[in-house]
This record gives structure tokens, C-alpha cells and sequence, in this order.
């Protein structure tokens, strides 16, 4: 009898749960499902982005145009007089005929992404948007480079201002600066100490130290671009790191390391066994939080680079704004989350960041 | 105390009210305006001009990107949401076709009257489907500045054939290096990926017999040995007589180090003039213009440049919004503008005028320049255009930064082309 007393209170608050949430639900609804489900839907059609023809509705296409991709052998080009393999005289290797030639025409033209050998075979990967995957490596690869960077860097600047010295306080807000700045602008600021000539920060430095004749073009040349654009990213988001990783150390008791003193344990023993373990639920949060933030990164990449290299985001953006492709942009916004998506869920699988 | 609270907030509020009152009285209008260079000063102070002319209009001049293709986006957005908030924008030589929908027809607004002053080409661009969408405003031509001092120093002439450029370059670049500057170059252009570099690569490879990309009878003629020819030449400038970065240079960064006396010659627009001879430029007094060199057709080619003014559908006030752009674009603001910023005024009267004349000499030796200046197939692609343009000069790109070589390069640009606009490959047009 109690039991269902209970019940029934528990439900008349939970009705009341109910009603006072509505206008979450209501905010919610229209500032971020009703954007994100008209994406979806304007990811099966042809939009324009500011025409005023007719849309239609094109199904899977776009995201076939965008994913659709082939992997071809490379024939070795024959001599037509002796009938053998043709050999390039100065290296020594088999030429192969170019990927233009064997890539799949139709229904859509496949252009070459990426050549590889394998057992004396020469392969090559096709896709239709080439500058989409394309944009997709170049966005892991500056996540996987920028977080490890930033974690390693920041856990060790957490370490520094967690310790007891002179002016830690005053430390401490420097610290914060560059992640203050605005990464429009701090992103120019790099792109003037990256000008190719020696008016450039960076050349200028590499020239004194007589490296190079003082026109490295770090912003053009594709082999530095990816590392330029890694180093602007980790000056700017370490400070952030650095800032959630030292209130995770700031919750590590202190008798612990009393203890392990009393103990015998080294510093370093303490730092392995103490404060990497209890610092994991904190690591783990800046991991999400930063990943997730790079996964989407525009602003640096369209600073610096333009249409040079595409971050996902930069390409989204180009594919909107220039080509003017509204439904090819949806469909690339699409894959974005979906991809975001998955990463999170990994992540929290990965790192036992559950509920309870 | 509350009672205190209370009147302050009452005040606050009659106050407020009548602010927004007062300031209905104006019709407001809002011009999104370029920044290049002088730019965005020069319309400043045409707007103060009209609003001294027309008391009851406050005329807001809105800053937009340097690049045209961020300027491009920027509009985009404003368009896709039929947004009243600017009247009235400066819109590129090759964007009335993609854009018309969006704009007004000034023909109905008093433009009829003027049209016959400007050029005829321009205006024949800006009509579409009869109806007149932008005032062209000023006209634009590739140029080649040199340095009349370092010319005449190494006893050298002004190049007319790319090889003479290149042997000139080098040699005083060399000479130059010697002589005690490192940061010397030859020749500095715009190679960065965007728009500019289609506007120079056309230049090469007409020049060079290569063709217009897409030819007005609409037939794509990229892929031919006159243009792989043209583009591995600049290929093979990147590097030695022009800087590596060159490939990441727009419009102002050339400038820049032509003004820090750190280049012989550059590849400019007409609005490089005025501000190479201010007073915080390098070169004041030692340079001038020539057109471009000549390649294997013979001839010099100079690509079709220049911004026009367009009256929004979505504005408050269309008819004071036409009314300032006729402004703008009337002989009064163009005449300012040549004589003061080195714009070239669409208005042909303009070119024998003594004081425009006087202040920017160049104009009446290269008025063949302006006049047979060659377009970019902006007519041939609508409304696809700028996808077009974006598959050149990302093709021309690659092959200046060494990661494609031309002849592939003009084959994928042949592809594509095909792909986006459906139409026959055909010979090049000559010029």
C-alpha cells in the first residue's frame, strides 16, 4: 500500500519533471534539432546557395559523389618496339602509366588521391571529390599531431604552476593569454611570422641561424604546411589543456604524496603510480573536449591556408560559399557529425568514461 | 530610493524612444565596399560627398574582404537571406551573371540616362537578360610596374616577350644580390590559390596563344600545348626570379614588397600606381607601367578586371539606394577617384581629361590596354563560373607548387571543365 502511494507521488513529480522541462525541450527544438534535421534534408537535394531555381531531390547522390571512391592497378607502360616493360633510364624503375589513363571515367571521373606500390605492383586510389578525403586526412592528421602535442605540453605546464613558487598566481593568468586571443587573430599574427621572405619571424630566425636562404614559404610548400598549421594550434589550445589538467591536479590529495615521501617513493615513482592514475578522469575529459574541438576545426585552416588545403570544415565552407552548393555542403556537414559522432562514442568506450 | 529608480528608468525610456525616432527621419543606407589598397577611404569620402548633397540620407560604408572570393561568400550570405541590411554592393566584373536574380534593373531607376557614357563592354556585361544590374564603377587591367631607375642603371629595356622579362629578371636580381640586397626578386606576381591567380594565368596563356580556358562560343579549350607551354614557364619562375612564396601572394602582398623596394617588376592592377608613389613607398618616382609582355601569339594580354555597383532586391530604400551607386558611379566620384586612388574611370570622357591626365599619366598611353583587355569566360560558364575558375587556377596552383606537372594538370582542367558545364573541347581563340 505504501508502495503505491510512493508510486503515485513519484509519478506526480515526475509529471511535474515533465512540464517544467517543455521549454528546454522547446529551445532545443528549434535552436539545434530543427537546423541540424533540415541539414539532413537539404543533403538529399540539389540546393543552390542563394539561387532561386528549382531544388530537386537527388537521393544518395551527393554523399556518392563525396565518398565513392576505386582502387585501380597502374598497367606498366609497354615499348611498343621491343615489346618489354619500359624502364626509366635514370632510376632504374618500371614506368607506369598515369592515373588518368586507368581511373574509371563513368558515370562520374574518378581523380587520383593517393599512389602506392605493393609486391612490384603499382596501385592508385580514385575518388570523385578527391579534395574531400583528401580534407578528411588532413584533419585527423592535424588531430592526432595537435591533441598529442597539446597533452603532453600542457600536462607538463599543469605540472609547473600546480608546483609551490614565487608568482605562480601572476603565472598562471600569463599562461592564459594566447588562448584569450582570438584565433582569427592570433592566426594572422602567425601567418606575418610565416612570410616567406625575411621580413617573416621564422625565416628571419632560420637565417641567422643559417638555415636555408631565408625564403622557407612555410604556408605554400605542401611538405611544411601541415606542421606550420600544427604549431599554431598547439600555441594557442595547450594553455586550455594546461587549465583542465591543473584542476585535475589540484584534487589529488596531498597526504598521498606524504605518504609515498614517508614510503621512500621517488618523484618520479609518485608521478607514475599517484598522479597519472587519479589525473585519467581529467585527461580523459580535455581529451574529448579537445578532439572533438579539432575535429571541426575552420578558423586556422581558412586563415592560413584558404583554398590551399581544406580542413572538413574549410571544404564545407568552400563548397557553400564558392561552389555554391548547398546540397553537397549539407551532405558534407552530415558526414562531419557523423564522424564526430563516432569518434565521442569511442572515445568514452575507450576511456571508461561511463555514468557511473 | 525606488521612486528615484523608477523615474531614472522612465527617462531611460522616453529617451531611448526618441533616439529611435529621430533617427527614422533618415533614410539609412548601407554600401558593402571594398578595402583594397585606397579603397575603402575613396568611398568614405564619396559618401560624405552625397550626404553633404542629400542632408536627409546617412550613407554607412561597410568594410568587406580583400580577396573576392571571401567578398563572393560574404554577399552569399547576406543574399541567401534576403537581408535589407545592405543596399548596395560592389560587385566583381564577372559576378552580374551569377547574381542577377538578386538585384534591381537601374535602367528603372535613372541609369538609361548615363548608360551611353561608360564603356560599351562593360555595360553589355553587366546587362543580363536586358535588364541593367550593375553600374560599372571602375575598370581594371593587368599591368607590368617596373623599375625605371634599375632599368636604366643596368642599361636594360622594358621586356615585351616573357623569355626578355625572365633574362632581365635574372640578371638584375643577380646584379642586385651582389650588390648588397639578399631579399632581391625579379618579378613578383599573384600565385596564391584564388581568384587573382586566374586573372594572371589567363594572361600567360592567352598571351601565349593558349586560349581563354572556355572560348565564347562555349567550347573548352584549356587543354592545347600553348597554355601546358605558358604555365610551366611561370612554374619555372617560382623559385628563381620569383620568390618560393610567391605561391601564397595575393594582390597586396605583391605590392608590399614592390613598395619595400625588394622587387624589378610586378604584375599589378592600375590602383598600385598611386600608392607606389605616396610618401611611406620605397619606390616613389622610380617606376611606371607597361602592358604585359608578349608570349608566342605575338601580342600582350591583359585580363578584364573591375568592380560595378549593384542595388539589392531586399533593400528599404531602393530608390535612394540607385541613387547614391548612379552617384558613386557618376563622372564627379569616378574623376575623384582617378586622380586620387589611380582608378580607372569606366567613363570614356574620363581619358581626356587634363587633370586625370596629369595625376596618373599611364591612362592615356594604355587606354588600348584597358580597352582591349581580355575577359575571363565568366559569359561562357554562367552561372557556373566560379566553379570553373576554381578548377583553373587550383590546377595552375599545383603546377606552380611542383605537385603536378602542366600537361596533366590542363587534362584533369579539361575533365572537369567537361564534367561541370557539359560542353565540346575546340580550338583555342586567338587574340
Amino acid at each position: 500500500m505504501a508502495k503505491k502511494a510512493m508510486s503515485e507521488l513519484a509519478k506526480e513529480e515526475q509529471k511535474l519533471a515533465i512540464k517544467l522541462l517543455i521549454p528546454t525541450f522547446i529551445i532545443l527544438l528549434v535552436i539545434a534539432l530543427y537546423p541540424l534535421g533540415q541539414v539532413f534534408y537539404t543533403s538529399f537535394t540539389n540546393r543552390t546557395f542563394a539561387g532561386t531555381g528549382t531544388t530537386e531531390f537527388v537521393g544518395l547522390d551527393n554523399y556518392q559523389k563525396l565518398l565513392a571512391f576505386s582502387i585501380e592497378e597502374l598497367p606498366p607502360v609497354v615499348d611498343e618496339e621491343t615489346g618489354k616493360v619500359k624502364i626509366d633510364e635514370e632510376t632504374g624503375e618500371k614506368v607506369f602509366q598515369s592515373p588518368i589513363q586507368v581511373l574509371p571515367r563513368q558515370p562520374e571521373l574518378h581523380r587520383p588521391v593517393y599512389t602506392f606500390n605493393f609486391f612490384g605492383s603499382k596501385y592508385v586510389v580514385g575518388a570523385v571529390t578527391p579534395d574531400f578525403i583528401r580534407a578528411v586526412f588532413n584533419t585527423i592528421i592535424f588531430t592526432v599531431f595537435s591533441v598529442l602535442i597539446e597533452t603532453i605540453l600542457g600536462l607538463g605546464v599543469a605540472l609547473v604552476v600546480n608546483s609551490e613558487f614565487k608568482g605562480r598566481g601572476m603565472m598562471r593568468a600569463v599562461m592564459l593569454v594566447p588562448w584569450a586571443v582570438i584565433t582569427v587573430v592570433s592566426a594572422k599574427m602567425w601567418q606575418w611570422m610565416f612570410q616567406p621572405t625575411r621580413a617573416g619571424l621564422f625565416n628571419m630566425l632560420l637565417d641567422k641561424f643559417g638555415i636555408g636562404t631565408g625564403n622557407f614559404s612555410f604556408l605554400t610548400n605542401p611538405s611544411l604546411q601541415m606542421p606550420a598549421i600544427i604549431a599554431v594550434d598547439v600555441w594557442k589550445t595547450t594553455p586550455f589543456m594546461a587549465l583542465l589538467l591543473l584542476a585535475g591536479l589540484q584534487l589529488i590529495p596531498q597526504e598521498l604524496y606524504e605518504a609515498a615521501e614517508v614510503d621512500g617513493a621517488s618523484k618520479i615513482r609518485q608521478f607514475f603510480t599517484i598522479t597519472l592514475p587519479l589525473l585519467k578522469p581529467s585527461v580523459a575529459v580535455a581529451l574529448i573536449f579537445r578532439t572533438l574541438d579539432s575535429l571541426r576545426v575552420f578558423d586556422v585552416f581558412q586563415v592560413l591556408l584558404a583554398q590551399k588545403r581544406y580542413s572538413m570544415a574549410s571544404f564545407n565552407y568552400f563548397q557553400l560559399i564558392s561552389a555554391r552548393q548547398m546540397g553537397m555542403a549539407s551532405a558534407i556537414g552530415v558526414i562531419i557529425f557523423i564522424l564526430i559522432f563516432f569518434f565521442a562514442l569511442a572515445y568514452m568506450k575507450a576511456l571508461g568514461v561511463d555514468t557511473e | 530610493m525606488r521612486k528615484y529608480l523608477l523615474l531614472v528608468l522612465a527617462l531611460v525610456l522616453v529617451v531611448s524612444f526618441t533616439a529611435v525616432g529621430f533617427a527614422q527621419d533618415k533614410t539609412e543606407i548601407t554600401v558593402a565596399a571594398g578595402s583594397v589598397g585606397k579603397e575603402l577611404e575613396l568611398t568614405q569620402k564619396a559618401a560624405q560627398m552625397y550626404m553633404e548633397e542629400n542632408p536627409d540620407v546617412k550613407v554607412n560604408v561597410l568594410s568587406t574582404p580583400d580577396l573576392a572570393n571571401d567578398r563572393l561568400g560574404l554577399y552569399l550570405q547576406f543574399l541567401e537571406a534576403k537581408s535589407p541590411k545592405v543596399d548596395v554592393y560592389q560587385v566583381d566584373v564577372i559576378w552580374p551573371g551569377d547574381l542577377a536574380q538578386h538585384f534591381i534593373d537601374l535602367n528603372e531607376y535613372g541609369a538609361e540616362k548615363v548608360a551611353d557614357n561608360h564603356f560599351q563592354e562593360i555595360v553589355q556585361n553587366n546587362t543580363v537578360n536586358g535588364r541593367l544590374v550593375a553600374i560599372p564603377w571602375f575598370t581594371d587591367a593587368g599591368l607590368l610596374y617596373y623599375r625605371t631607375d634599375l632599368l636604366e642603371k643596368y642599361d636594360r629595356k622594358v621586356p615585351e616577350t616573357w623569355s626578355e622579362l625572365q633574362e632581365t629578371a635574372k640578371y638584375i636580381m643577380e646584379e642586385e644580390r651582389a650588390a648588397g640586397n639578399p631579399d632581391f626578386y625579379g618579378y613578383v606576381w599573384q600565385g596564391n590559390a584564388y581568384e587573382g591567380l586566374t586573372c594572371d594565368a589567363l594572361e600567360w596563356v592567352f598571351s601565349n596563344g593558349g586560349g581563354t580556358i572556355v572560348s565564347p562560343d562555349k567550347k573548352i579549350t584549356i587543354n592545347n600545348e600553348k597554355a601546358i607551354e605558358a604555365i610551366d614557364m611561370a612554374a619555372g619562375w617560382v623559385g628563381d626570379i620569383s620568390p618560393t612564396g610567391v605561391t601564397g601572394m595575393g594582390e597586396e602582398d605583391a605590392r608590399k614588397m614592390w613598395e619595400a623596394g625588394n622587387a624589378l617588376f610586378m604584375r599589378n592592377w592600375p590602383y598600385a600606381y598611386t600608392l607606389g608613389n605616396a610618401d611611406t613607398s620605397q619606390i616613389k618616382g622610380k617606376f611606371d607601367v607597361a602592358p604585359l609582355p608578349a608570349g608566342d601569339s605575338g601580342s600582350s594580354a591583359a585580363t578584364l578586371g573591375g568592380w560595378n555597383l549593384s542595388v539589392s532586391k531586399y533593400s528599404e530604400h531602393p530608390e535612394a539606394a540607385a541613387d547614391f551607386a548612379l552617384f558613386l558611379a557618376s563622372e564627379k566620384v569616378q574623376k575623384m577617384r582617378a586622380i586620387e586612388g589611380s582608378f580607372n574611370p569606366t567613363i570614356k570622357s574620363l581619358y581626356q581629361d587634363e587633370e586625370v591626365l596629369e595625376a596618373v599619366p599611364f591612362f592615356g598611353k594604355l587606354y588600348e590596354v584597358f580597352t582591349n583587355a581580355v575577359a575571363r569566360p565568366s559569359t561562357a560558364t554562367a552561372p557556373k563560373y566560379n566553379q570553373a575558375s576554381e578548377i583553373f587556377f587550383q590546377g595552375v596552383h599545383s603546377v606552380l607548387t611542383g605537385e603536378s606537372d602542366a600537361t596533366t594538370a590542363v587534362q584533369y582542367m579539361e575533365l572537369d571543365l567537361k564534367d561541370l558545364l557539359g560542353y565540346e573541347t575546340g580550338e583555342p581563340r586567338q587574340p
